[in-house]
């Protein structure tokens, strides 16, 4: 039996670059030039894998052999589908010269034995490049081949006071929970899924696939399933990371090869990061915290159900924002529980140290007017009661499902539903200080 | 740790206007009306409709081994693997472990065996100890799209009580007049946002309009020539692709030459521009194919212009013009209109068509859902609902496609006119509306902005 190909991790033979990732501080020039100039141009000549010669011979083949020698022939090219002019322009030009390689010489419509009209169209999967064929009194004949649609690009932002970097980390078809990249060399990058933990390490300019740990679990996962990964501390060998989803903590371990043990557990998450620890109550069978808090915000043990929490660091204490869950923003100081009003911001919120301005920013994702269902992500600053907007947001094409503070709190991970590709991604949000 | 004045310009000129995007929200009554009545809810039952609302109800309560996603590419469903032995004509399905009927009964190849053959008797289908093996009569290599049909629902039928594994167990069911559904939260698939879904059966578009604005619905059907009305009034409107499709069929072959000659003056008498501009205020596409351009690429190249000189030529080139009866379905207002018009327009060309309600006619106006999002698939399904040869699909996908397709029109049987959206109304606190581009809702994943958590 052979099996039925669906529903397939990326190929890792088709990676693209961008699946590069900031690998330390120290690289952090370099690689984010690399990315900048790989993400932000527009795409070089696109490889249709041969669909133009594909085209051009079914074309030859359907005319038959002619009394004329060479065959003269005009070519209309029209664009049906989305494809850019300049991708238009590139498909004619290389339409062209493989016609040319096979014998048509190309002539004014008027003075042509053959006219062709090649109509560049799609449909739900592919594009469809479809060639109506006339011939002299000759009824018109039409040939066509398709060709995968590739997946979008994505651009760096403008620049503003403070400039949201996002570097592209690991996309794939699955719903991604959260992803984590450790120094060393080579780099690794844990993706966290629904089906388990997959191990990258950094080798010769891409990532290559290293492990897939499985996570084994009786009950269903919730609908808008969320994840988190926690690398040990220090580098810590023995205890790499830690798993935590909804009823289930796994433990990542060294050994050879390295293992993860998972069990129900209703442990609490931890929510923050060095050096501001937070955990809370995760409600397994939904897709919140249920709001009990440990250690204690101060004096606070408990607050409103939330969806995410972000640092605020001071200089005499820690306070907390809260996403919470009836759609506000909760800042708890140790002592009281306050409602920030008219924020606008979404479920998830982060928390980023940038060293510029106060040191530390919070990020949030948001909706911008008429942006349809994609999110942007914004960062603020928090002095006082009011976050004050400290960078541009940045248009992420889909919906944001998860943002986590990274380990060492230095960038935070998004993941995005891209509303056009239907992937999700993984990146990393960095912050740059402005000019 | 004082914001700059830099950061306080940035404060004014770029924070984020609109409404914050949020994680869904649990909990919650979703209420539904719709024009459909049906009087069974069995995936199976042949004599239901092949509408919209019953393939949304249907996924609501039955799992398919399959499904499709918005690209109309197959995915797991209660199947989680499958393989098929060289030939295309046998297949084996491996079952999802763990999976429990509403009555929480597991479901059991045995009991997913006994129900695809309820749903196709020419299928051999055998239980193996983990999966069912499917043989067909003839190579079907697009098995897997095929089981993602409504009709194919797993079901379990025992003392006349029918039971799904869906996300949503029935909780009461008074035939074609009210369904409550009630979210399970052990679903394999993950517990529904919703608590629970009210659907008010047989409600006329009018009725329906009027119990969204006074607040007693949630989620609306909107006739594609209400909805650009229904938006300019301020409601929110969600339309799907191009997803249903309208059509004058013919009750028989053609008979000879000259009957041809007629039925093509007939295609090139008709309006189809102005159907959709007038009649249907824009809620469709002319058509002058079975699947829509979105679906195949390749549609553009089937002519849907009015060409009255043509269609008189091919007219008056016969000496005996018949009176062909046009049936349509009574109850549908815009089947009626559209009916007519194409009467009038046949009239320019000299061709007398005398619209009826009856079944018995010369040729009928068809509304016809999108079968599947799988275009092959979809093609198939059409023809056989039409009574028209299966097409034969050989070679690459998109010219096969093409062929097919070309050669079903080439029949003569059939005249495209129009592909319709379908159009919902839905009140704000409605979230996470998803529809695929043939009209299906995703209810499983809409969530209410005042459910409680």
């Amino acid at each position: 039996m052979r099996c039925a190909a669906y529903n397939s991790r990326i190929s890792l033979a088709t990676a693209t670059p961008g699946m590069l990732t900031l690998l330390s501080s120290r690289f952090v020039s370099s690689v984010v030039l690399v990315l900048v100039s790989l993400f932000a141009v527009p795409a070089s000549p696109q490889n249709w894998a041969g669909a133009e010669e594909q085209l051009a011979g079914k074309i030859v083949s359907a005319i038959g052999p002619t009394t004329t020698a060479p065959t003269t022939m005009a070519v209309v090219v029209l664009n049906r589908s989305p494809l850019s002019t300049a991708m238009t322009d590139d498909i004619r030009r290389n339409l062209l010269t493989q016609l040319a390689v096979l014998g048509i010489h190309f002539v004014p419509v008027e003075q042509a034995a053959v006219t062709v009209q090649v109509s560049l169209s799609e449909d739900l999967r592919s594009y469809v490049w479809v060639a109506e064929i006339h011939q002299g009194a000759n009824a018109s004949s039409v040939v066509m081949v398709s060709v995968p649609r590739p997946a979008a690009l994505s651009v760096e932002p403008e620049a503003a006071a403070m400039v949201l970097r996002k570097i592209p980390l690991w996309s794939q078809p699955e719903r991604i929970l959260d992803v984590a990249v450790s120094d060393g060399n080579p780099a690794r990058m844990l993706v966290l899924d629904a089906s388990g933990v997959a191990s990258y390490r950094f080798q010769e300019g891409r990532w290559q696939p290293e492990q897939s740990l499985a996570i084994v679990h009786s009950r269903p996962w919730p609908r808008d399933l969320r994840g988190r990964l926690v690398l040990g501390k220090d580098n810590n060998k023995d205890h790499p990371f830690d798993a935590y989803l909804p009823g289930v903590y796994c433990r990542g371990s060294a050994g050879a090869p390295p293992a993860m043990t998972c069990s129900y557990s209703d442990d609490p998450w931890p929510v923050g990061t060095d050096p501001f620890s937070l955990n809370a109550s995760f409600t397994s069978s939904r897709n919140f915290f249920s709001g009990v808090l440990s250690p204690a915000v101060g004096q606070l043990t408990t607050a409103p159900a939330f969806y995410s929490a972000a640092a605020v660091p001071g200089e005499k204490a820690t306070r907390w924002l809260l996403a919470t869950v009836d759609g506000q923003v909760h800042l708890l100081d140790g002592i009281t529980d306050q409602v920030v009003e008219k924020l606008g911001w979404g479920s998830d919120i982060a928390t980023v140290h940038s060293g510029c301005g106060s040191g530390w920013q919070v990020l949030a994702s948001g909706s911008r007017e008429g942006r349809g269902d994609s999110d942007v992500v914004q960062a603020f600053e928090v002095a006082g009661r009011e976050p004050i907007a400290a960078s541009a947001p940045l248009d992420v094409n889909g919906a944001i499902t998860a943002l986590w503070t990274e380990s060492g709190g230095t960038g935070a991970v998004a993941v995005l539903h891209n509303s056009e590709t239907g992937r999700y991604e993984a990146f990393r949000l960095t912050l740059a200080c402005g000019h | 740790m004082r914001p700059s004045g830099l950061l306080l310009l940035v404060a004014i000129s770029m924070s984020m206007a609109a409404p914050a995007s949020t994680r869904p929200h649990y909990g919650g009554t979703l209420r539904l009306a719709m024009r459909e009545a049906p009087a069974s809810l069995d995936p199976a039952d042949s004599s239901q409709p092949g509408n919209f609302a019953f393939r949304n109800l249907s996924r609501l309560i039955f799992d398919t081994l399959v499904t499709l996603d918005a690209r109309g590419q197959a995915q797991p469903g209660l199947s989680s693997a499958w393989q098929v032995d060289p030939g295309n004509q046998r297949w084996q399905f491996t079952i999802r472990r763990g999976v429990t009927f509403h009555d929480g009964m597991a479901v059991s190849s045995d009991a997913v065996a006994a129900s695809l053959r309820t749903a196709n008797p020419n299928w051999k289908v055998f239980a193996t100890g983990e999966g069912v093996i499917v043989e067909c009569d003839a190579p079907t290599p697009n098995l897997p799209a095929v089981l993602a049909l409504p009709r194919y629902g797993i079901a379990k039928r025992s003392g006349g009580k029918l039971t799904g594994s869906g996300p949503f167990a029935i909780n009461r069911w008074d035939p074609g007049k009210k369904l409550t559904l009630t979210a399970r939260d052990d679903y394999w698939g993950g517990r529904a946002y919703v608590d629970s879904i009210e659907i008010d059966m047989g409600k006329s578009f009018r009725e329906q309009i009027i119990a969204l604005d006074l607040g007693k619905a949630d989620l609306v059907e909107v006739a594609p020539d209400q909805a650009r009305h229904a938006a300019l009034e301020g409601r929110r409107i969600e339309g799907s692709a191009p997803a249903e499709w309208m059509a004058l069929v013919f009750s028989r072959d053609s008979q000879s030459a000259d009957e041809g000659k007629l039925r093509e003056a007939l295609a090139l008498s008709l309006d189809r521009e102005s159907m959709n501009n007038v009649l249907l205020q824009g809620g469709g596409e002319p058509a002058g194919t079975l699947l829509p351009n979105w679906m195949t690429g390749y549609a553009f190249l089937f002519p849907t212009m009015v060409d009255l000189q043509r269609a008189r030529q091919a007219r008056e080139a016969i000496r005996q013009v018949p009176v062909w009866s046009l049936g349509y379905d009574a109850s549908d207002p815009l089947a009626r209109v559209i009916a007519e018009r194409v009467a009038l327009n046949a009239r320019d060309t000299g061709l007398t068509l005398q619209t009826t309600n009856s079944t018995l006619a010369d040729l009928r106006l068809v509304r016809m859902p999108l079968p599947s999002l799988d275009a092959r698939v979809a093609l198939s399904q059409l023809a056989a609902s039409l009574g028209l040869p299966q097409p034969k699909f050989d070679g690459d996908p998109a010219s096969s496609l093409f062929a097919a397709e070309s050669s079903l029109l080439q029949s003569q049987r059939v005249i495209p006119l129009l592909h319709l959206r379908t159009a919902a109304a839905l009140s704000g606190n409605v979230k996470g509306w998803q529809e695929d581009p043939d009209g299906s809702w995703r209810l499983q994943n809409v969530w209410l902005e005042t459910g409680k958590p």
